[in-house]
């Protein structure tokens, strides 16, 4: 049986997780990266982090919250199997944008590295593997229907064809972002969890992200 | 697992030696490659004038790069295609020349390149009756497209699937790994001591997988079956591959185990082979941690085909079938003076393939891996 072990969620001005009922706010996402920092929701700083597109720095920060509120530990020095797989509406069509205008502007001459790695619709998830160590799958699927219970079943049918211990199942934009932890449940753990077909109960009946969030506050409170 | 097995029962490809699998397989045998100098758009400027095209595409004009491949390619094949079959797509940058458009001449919107409208696109070429998925992983994309397909038939949860792959050698791509110094100036030469960066290429091709049951049922003729996988992640570098091989050997390792085969079983193993210095380095160093002293016989499509990026699994996992129903080992095409690290694995030349299991592995940017275990029916 697949269990949630932990939920974290941002808006464009707040961010929060589920089990830890933990709520805060923020300006912009720079400062979002400080705020869960000084909270120790990052374990250390985000290598790179100012140079990464909206869409990473939205995934590692909500992948974040979602691993506070399962109490999973992380370090820079040791790697886990455990498995990241990511979804949106767009891709990284914003992105590919950014790249091609900039390639254009220079005279169709030399075209900026920095901005094409993020060309890709894995790259945010990859980023993540890289800050927290995640050696599971790593993919980015786009579901036509349904996509955040669509991500979640995805996610689940991994761990039960035993692909990986664990998975981290994302959904971020630049504006907002919702991650889930995913696990096999284990009898003899008293962590607080959630069960999968619950979850799902709640993200199948709403499509209103706001809404959907607080769904599942109150799924907690009772 | 259920004891329900995957099998391929149809497939076929575009690459840049032509239309068909055995142009493909008969050019990676004639030990030619199909990289050459190319003027699809200017290329002055960049590390390379070389790429792997598919004649005949046209460019810049209203059908996608994409769609000049899969339209025929799926037409023809329409008849093998269920409707009820689930599609996957498999890509990294799908219609690009669209977005490409859009910024060039303001004409066409940006977002007609999105992966999910050339899905869309895709279910109607095919006549299906169910949404399907878009999975972007890298350069192994398709491989992982491939495995999850076999996954979603092995827990009975399909039992057809197609998977769709395809990627173009378009401006946006070849700008962007020139940027990057990762394009051999001459052309890729996959475990070559001489070897300096990799060649882009561009495929499109698909792969109908059906649990054996309905294969059975429906008397499809079996090309193999896809009896394994492994997928992991470096979770080191964002382009540069995890030195010591680790990430793929475990890959590997994986693959085995949910293959329930040992590496000696392995008659030959189709590498991702890039050309590029630190890739397949990284990949002998992987051979070696799995296999030790038992060397498999190791070739690399890429010196012909270039890199085909998204739809490099998927290609080599049909070039792998071909090779294990034709007991051929391909040749490493451009493969002129051995890398002493792949001395003893990778031959210039075919050779005959003595067992009835291989493996084809891919890696890609952000650090994933999978490897795939293919056996022959």
């Amino acid at each position: 049986m697949i269990i949630i072990r932990g939920i974290g969620w941002i808006k464009p001005t707040e961010y929060g997780s589920i089990l830890k009922k933990l709520q805060g706010n923020y300006n912009e996402l720079k400062s979002l990266h400080s705020r869960l920092l000084q909270e120790s929701v990052l374990r250390y700083p985000i290598k790179n982090f100012g140079r990464f597109d909206d869409s990473s720095k939205m995934t590692c920060c909500s992948i974040a919250l979602a691993l506070n509120d399962a109490g999973i530990t992380y370090s820079n020095s040791t790697k886990n199997d455990i498995g990241v797989l990511g979804t949106n509406d767009n891709g990284c069509i914003k992105s590919n944008l950014s790249y091609f205008k900039d390639y254009v502007a220079s005279g169709r001459i030399m075209a900026r590295g920095n901005l094409f790695i993020y060309t890709l619709p894995s790259t945010p998830m990859a980023e993540a593997a890289i800050y927290f160590g995640f050696q599971g799958p790593l993919l980015y699927v786009k579901f036509q229907v349904n996509q955040i219970p669509s991500m979640l079943r995805f996610a689940g049918k991994m761990i039960l064809r035993e692909e990986t211990s664990k998975m981290i199942a994302v959904e971020a934009s630049e504006e907002k972002a919702v991650c889930f932890v995913l696990d096999k449940k284990n009898d003899a753990s008293n962590m607080q969890t959630l069960f999968l077909e619950d979850i799902l109960d709640i993200t199948e009946k709403i499509s209103d992200f706001d809404e959907m969030i607080e769904m599942l506050k109150r799924k907690v409170k009772m | 697992m259920t004891g329900t097995k995957a099998v391929v029962v149809a497939c076929d490809i575009v690459t840049p030696y032509g239309w068909g699998i055995d142009s493909c397989w008969n050019g990676l045998l004639s030990e030619k490659t199909a990289i050459k100098r190319f003027d699809r758009f200017p290329t002055e400027s960049f590390l390379t004038q070389t790429a792997a095209v598919v004649p005949g595409l046209t460019y810049g004009q209203d059908e996608s790069l994409i769609m000049g491949m899969l339209k025929p390619l799926l037409q023809k094949n329409i008849s093998s295609i269920p409707e009820d079959a689930f599609l996957i797509l498999a890509t990294t940058t799908g219609e690009i020349d669209k977005l490409e458009r859009h910024v060039l001449t303001g004409g066409t919107d940006a977002a007609g390149s999105r992966p999910d409208k050339l899905l869309k696109k895709i279910l109607l070429l095919c006549r299906l009756n169910s949404p399907g998925i878009v999975i972007s992983a890298a350069c192994a994309s398709s491989s992982i497209a491939v495995a999850q397909a076999a996954g979603m038939i092995i827990s009975n949860e399909r039992d057809c699937v197609i998977v769709v792959a395809c990627d173009s050698v378009s401006e946006f791509v070849f700008a962007g790994f020139s940027s990057l110094m990762a394009l051999d100036k001459d052309m890729a030469k996959p475990f070559d001591r001489d070897r300096n960066g990799l060649s882009l290429g561009e495929a499109s091709g698909f792969l109908l997988l059906m649990s054996e049951s309905r294969a059975l049922r429906e008397n499809r003729p079996v090309i193999g079956e896809i009896a394994g996988w492994g997928l992991t992640n470096d979770a080191n570098h964002m382009t540069g591959p995890s030195r010591d091989g680790s990430g793929l050997a475990m890959a590997i390792r994986k693959a085995l185990k949910s293959a329930n085969v040992s590496e000696k079983n392995i008659g030959c193993f189709s590498a991702h082979g890039t050309g590029t210095i630190y890739n397949d380095s990284m990949e002998i160093k992987a051979l070696r941690a799995v296999f030790g002293n038992h060397k498999v016989p190791v070739y690399s499509i890429k010196g012909g085909t270039g890199h085909t990026l998204g739809a490099a699994g998927l290609l080599e996992i049909i070039i792998a079938f071909e090779s294990l129903n034709k007991k051929i080992v391909p040749p490493t095409v451009n493969l002129c003076n051995i890398d002493n690290e792949a001395s003893g694995w990778v031959s210039s030349e075919p050779l005959t393939l003595d067992g009835s299991v291989t493996i084809s592995t891919n890696s890609g940017f952000g650090g994933v891996n999978c490897a795939v275990v293919l056996k022959k029916w």
